[in-house]
């Protein structure tokens, strides 16, 4: 679904943030992505939610290969991907039901064809009663559930987290994670960036991919796991 | 709210748009103005030569070879049977008087000065020989000479043709300016939103998508300003219509011309709103369409 060939990054003249970077993502698996601040995680993201270009190496999205792509095909290839953003980048003037139902509207659907659907699923991240609340009047909690809301609405192939429980109290956080499960298990290839070791031992991932210094190294989550436990 | 009642996604409210308002609404009074001034121009110079070229005048100078009574009937009689001339009519020693006296003021002045007696001819409409008119009164009457008002019909259309002009360039400056500002203004727009639009590219809008959200945003706004120096050009020019027109106008002022009368200009006028709509849509489409594009 997703690969990553010797791929590098920088950001203007700078330096390479991202070296060398080779992984895939296979339909249906689970990945989390860890490392300390300032190590390219969220820069990693970006470059699988296409939003920035590498400046070497080859990125291949859906069997495409991105440098050959044509430029007015990859908004197709982004409705294929959801994503929750560190900072939640909610649009202030729109209420919660308008902003988790953006990506159907943007894919021209008309609002009867995803009215119950978005409302079922702002219940079930426990913001039925704030549909027609304004960004600025939610927690950051609610912020947060609205933003994952918009990620999963259009039912993505992949779903990027970017620190999805920063903000919110375990139970919520137990619970958001529970839906990252259950799409998983319906096909959806799930990618978190985290520190949280609770997330790491809740969720079936099968690799953890860490990266410092701009390199990305990938281990087994138990080996992972067990590492960080003697640490 | 967008045609399909939701919300846009630009926000209604945002400075850039309070600020282009304001400018559209400024410019839109401008070339409301313009265009009042324009088109009255182009009617007055219409009317005018109209009312010219449907008349000659003969003037009859003193003649030592024929006396004045004579040589009114003898023009008179060729005049009357010239093709295409429909009236002829020698005008009176008062009427004379009264076409003077602005310039030179009452008294004996016909008696004190050689002014020559002239005859007024109202022609048919269609083509009509002058030149053999003029030849025809040189040979026939002597002292006959015909102003067809050709040189003060040139003077006029010229006069007319260049205020016109004039009036035209003022109009496509204001539009260049219009231009220019909404450029400015999506620029600064796109800038001050440069999170909703990342946001709804990242989440797979196409380009066409955001710049139709964008349009329609400058375009009602363009509209609304529009609507705004209509409304104000109007009230000026019908309140100056209605000043000239009273009893405390300076004198003079009626013979000035008036700009509100025809229902043309009204149409026009009526077009502005819209084409301001127009160009700030446009503007909008292609600034953001171009900004877009530096995007990955």
């Amino acid at each position: 679904m997703v690969r990553f060939e010797n791929v590098g990054m920088r950001y203007g003249l700078g330096p390479e943030i991202l070296r060398d970077i080779s992984f895939t993502l296979d339909q249906g698996s689970f990945h989390l992505l860890t490392g300390p601040s300032g190590a390219g995680k969220t820069s990693l993201l970006k470059l699988i939610y296409l939003a920035e270009r590498p400046c070497r190496g080859a990125i291949s999205m859906f069997g495409r290969e991105i440098a050959t792509t044509p430029r007015d095909e990859l908004p197709g290839l982004r409705r294929r991907i959801g994503v929750v953003f560190q900072e939640f980048r909610l649009l202030d003037h729109l209420t919660v039901f308008e902003n988790v139902s953006l990506p159907r509207r943007v894919m021209g659907e008309m609002e009867s064809q995803y009215r119950a659907e978005v409302e079922e699923l702002l219940s079930w991240v426990g913001l039925g009663n704030r549909l027609n609340a304004k960004p600025a009047t939610l927690s950051g909690g609610e912020k947060q559930r609205v933003a994952i809301a918009r990620a999963v609405v259009a039912k993505p192939e992949l779903l990027l987290a970017d620190e999805p429980t920063g903000n919110v109290d375990p139970e919520i956080g137990g619970r958001i994670m529970r839906l990252f499960t259950e799409l998983n298990k319906l096909g959806t290839c799930v990618m978190i960036a985290t520190h949280d070791m609770r997330i790491m031992e809740r969720v079936p991932a099968s690799r953890i991919y860490r990266l410092a210094e701009g390199r990305l190294t990938v281990a087994k989550a138990h080996d992972f796991m067990a590492q960080a436990k003697r640490a | 709210m967008n045609p399909a009642g939701r919300t846009g996604l630009m926000p209604a409210d945002s400075a850039s748009g309070a600020t282009l308002h304001t400018i559209v609404a400024v410019m839109s009074f401008l070339a409301c103005l313009s265009l009042g001034f324009v088109l009255t121009l182009g009617r007055l110079a219409s009317e005018w030569t109209d009312g010219l070229s449907g008349s000659v005048t003969v003037q009859l100078l003193p003649s030592a070879q024929i006396s004045p009574e004579d040589q009114v009937k003898e023009a008179l009689r060729l005049v009357k049977n010239w093709p295409g001339v429909f009236a002829a009519r020698a005008l009176s020693r008062e009427d004379s008087q009264k076409m003077l006296e602005p310039w030179l003021g009452g008294g004996n002045v016909l008696t004190d000065l050689p002014v020559p007696q002239l005859i007024e001819v109202t022609l048919q409409p269609g083509p009509v020989e002058l030149e053999g008119l003029a030849r025809a009164l040189a040979d026939g009457v002597p002292g006959a000479t015909l102003d067809d008002h050709k040189r003060w019909n040139a003077e006029l259309a010229s006069f007319a043709t260049s205020s016109e002009a004039v009036g035209w360039a003022v109009l496509a400056l204001i539009a260049l300016a219009t231009l220019a500002i909404v450029i400015f203004a999506t620029q600064a727009g796109l800038q001050a939103h440069r999170e909703i639009v990342e946001v709804v590219h990242m989440i797979g809008a196409k380009d066409v998508f955001i710049a139709n959200e964008f349009q329609r945003h400058f375009m009602w706004l363009g509209v609304r300003g529009g609507i705004i120096g209509l409304v104000l050009a109007a009230v000026t020019l019908v309140g100056s219509s209605f000043l000239m027109n009273s009893r405390e106008a300076p004198v003079g002022a009626q013979y000035l011309p008036q700009l509100v009368s025809s229902p043309l200009l009204y149409t026009w006028l009526l077009c502005v709103p819209v084409v301001m709509g127009l160009i700030a849509m446009w503007t909008a489409r292609f600034t953001v369409l171009r900004v877009l594009g530096r995007m990955p």
